[in-house]
């Protein structure tokens, strides 16, 4: 009952429109009918020094329509201690001349440990993004919104030690939200496109900043 | 077609929620962090300044008083109990937990102030005191003991009978930056770096959500004392629960107003003893010695075998205690 639930609350995270992050940043001007599929690879700072891989799909559709599946995790001596997947796509809502308009949506599944707890977050990550594009380089600006919606909690024994009565399971309504703003740029070549994000993360009450309030990403992208 | 996708997809998750078990609160004391005294009756408290405040007393309550004041600001006392050996040679050993702090009564965060600091440690020792002329120590580590410095160049006349200090980050706000930004040595490619910042993508709270912020705090301490932390502890320190906000407070307030808390020391003559650890690398003799130069009267003393919290393992305490206690001893 409880992975159902947590399937639905995904589900509905992605189909409301609610949230959405850092992911495959796409030069529209450069990308063809017939180019389907999308590999990337990317670095940056994504709440950690992270660095990921993803693939994108492009759908045969009016508007042009990539699905996207995404992994990253932070560098560290634990390399599966921690990570992010997200799973959605992104479409080119509107075009005028050179300018478009983007919406991104993603659902989100993470994982964090450290020596005190396990957390596993199912959330959503939701972005608009308006930008310039040519064939050969792009500017755009995104403002997005990463949920995390429902959090299964697993403490340590080295936790219990400190609080014996720690309540381990699923937390819920939403245990965090961030904002982000920022730009995105790249260069476009062949079948290839070299991108860069860097921007601004604010909590969701839009006063408090995380310990590093900043995002940056280097991207590379492959299409065939 | 959006707006009826919408509406489908919440009201079939209304509908399964409602047939579920309810879940856990985040912000529900007692689920992720302990509950505070206020919370709580069980446990051992005190009232004083408007606050109620987690403590212990040990102790003939007429023997000569020592008045522990734990670190952070914000963690709690529950690493300092070794002084409990006070007792047991003629002390009376109070601890309390700093309003915010551990298991004392949460307030908001633009509530903390030093003099609030000063008020509640004047609450603290005439709550337990017996006498007029019953002796008062402090000992205060790290951040204690910057408050217990701070507490005597507000009242440098006060009748505090002697000090013992234990690695205060510093007595001016610029001393202390630099050993904040010395013992917090994260590196960009670590494991500690994830274990202290990746979880903030799924946690998240306002500055007075308190039970969210200091369960935060609390995995923030987890990754500080991993094993690329340079402040050579022999282990974790055991805690019952980290106070943000008054931690928050008190650093964007040292930012803020870069206070000097030297100016009158001078004024205090007695012999203070000032003690570092060997295995610390963010301290050393020369901190020690730039930092302790600001009262005309000092001991330093290395603790050797220890690190930071020299005062919390076995082989820090008891290379620690003899002195402590001598100098405690010639001065009752």
């Amino acid at each position: 009952m409880k992975i159902i639930k947590i399937f639905v609350l995904a589900l509905v995270a992605v189909l409301s429109n609610k949230s959405v992050g850092l992911s495959q940043n796409l030069n529209w001007a450069r990308l063809k009918p017939e180019q389907r599929h999308i590999l990337n690879v990317n670095a940056g700072y994504d709440y950690a020094f992270t660095y990921g891989v993803g693939y994108g799909y492009q759908l045969k559709t009016k508007f042009p329509i990539v699905l996207n599946v995404e992994h990253s995790q932070p560098a560290g001596e634990d390399i599966f201690d921690d990570f992010k997947t997200k799973i959605g796509g992104q479409i080119r809502l509107y075009q005028i001349n050179n300018f478009h308009f983007t919406a991104k949506i993603h659902g989100v599944f993470r994982r964090y440990e450290n020596d005190y707890v396990r957390l596993v977050n199912f959330g959503s990550d939701m972005s608009a993004i308006i930008g310039y594009y040519k064939s050969k380089w792009f500017v755009a600006g995104e403002f997005g919104f990463d949920k995390a919606i429902v959090t299964n909690f697993k403490h340590s024994d080295l936790f219990r030690e400190d609080f014996p009565q720690v309540k381990d399971g699923w937390y819920e309504p939403a245990t965090g939200g961030n904002f982000y703003f920022g730009l995105q740029s790249g260069l476009s070549f062949a079948k290839s496109d070299i991108t860069l994000k860097v921007g601004k993360v604010i909590q969701q009450d839009f006063k408090t900043d995380p310990t590093i309030p900043l995002y940056l990403q280097v991207g590379y992208n492959r299409k065939f | 077609m959006k707006n009826s996708r919408s509406f489908i997809a919440s009201l079939f998750a209304v509908l399964l929620l409602s047939g579920c078990e309810p879940e856990l609160s985040i912000n529900e004391p007692g689920n992720l962090v302990p509950k505070t005294v206020d919370q709580d009756s069980s446990l051992p408290s005190i009232k004083v300044n408007g606050a109620q405040l987690h403590s212990e007393a040990f102790g003939n309550p007429s023997d000569p008083m020592i008045v522990v004041l734990h670190g952070g600001p914000g963690i709690d006392y529950r690493h300092l109990l070794n002084c409990k050996e006070f007792a047991d040679n003629g002390y009376r050993v109070v601890f309390y937990d700093q309003r915010g702090a551990g298991l004392s009564q949460r307030f908001p965060y633009s509530s903390y102030t030093m003099q609030v600091a000063y008020d509640d440690l004047n609450g603290v020792i005439a709550h337990y005191r017996t006498s007029p002329t019953q002796p008062i120590f402090l000992l205060g580590h790290s951040w204690g003991a910057m408050l217990a410095t701070a507490y005597i160049n507000q009242y440098p006349t006060a009748d505090i009978r002697g000090l013992i200090l234990g690695e205060p980050g510093g007595l001016k706000w610029g001393d202390v930056e630099d050993y904040i930004s010395r013992s917090q040595d994260f590196r960009l490619l670590g494991e500690g770096l994830n274990d202290a910042v990746y979880s903030e993508q799924i946690l998240t709270g306002k500055q007075n959500d308190h039970a969210i912020i200091d369960y935060k705090f609390d995995l923030w301490s987890a990754a500080g004392d991993g094993k690329d932390s340079p402040t050579g502890n022999e282990g974790r320190l055991p805690h019952w629960r980290s106070g943000a906000a008054t931690n928050n407070a008190y650093i964007d307030l040292g930012d803020r107003e870069n206070p000097d808390w030297t100016t009158n020391l001078s004024q205090y003559t007695t012999k203070i003893l000032f003690i570092y650890s060997e295995n610390n690398k963010a301290y050393g003799l020369a901190h020690a010695q730039k930092v302790s130069s600001a009262y005309p009267n000092v001991e330093l003393f290395e603790t050797l075998d220890a690190g930071h919290d020299m005062l919390s393992f076995p082989k820090g305490w008891n290379n620690t205690f003899p002195t402590m206690l001598n100098y405690l001893n010639s001065l009752k």
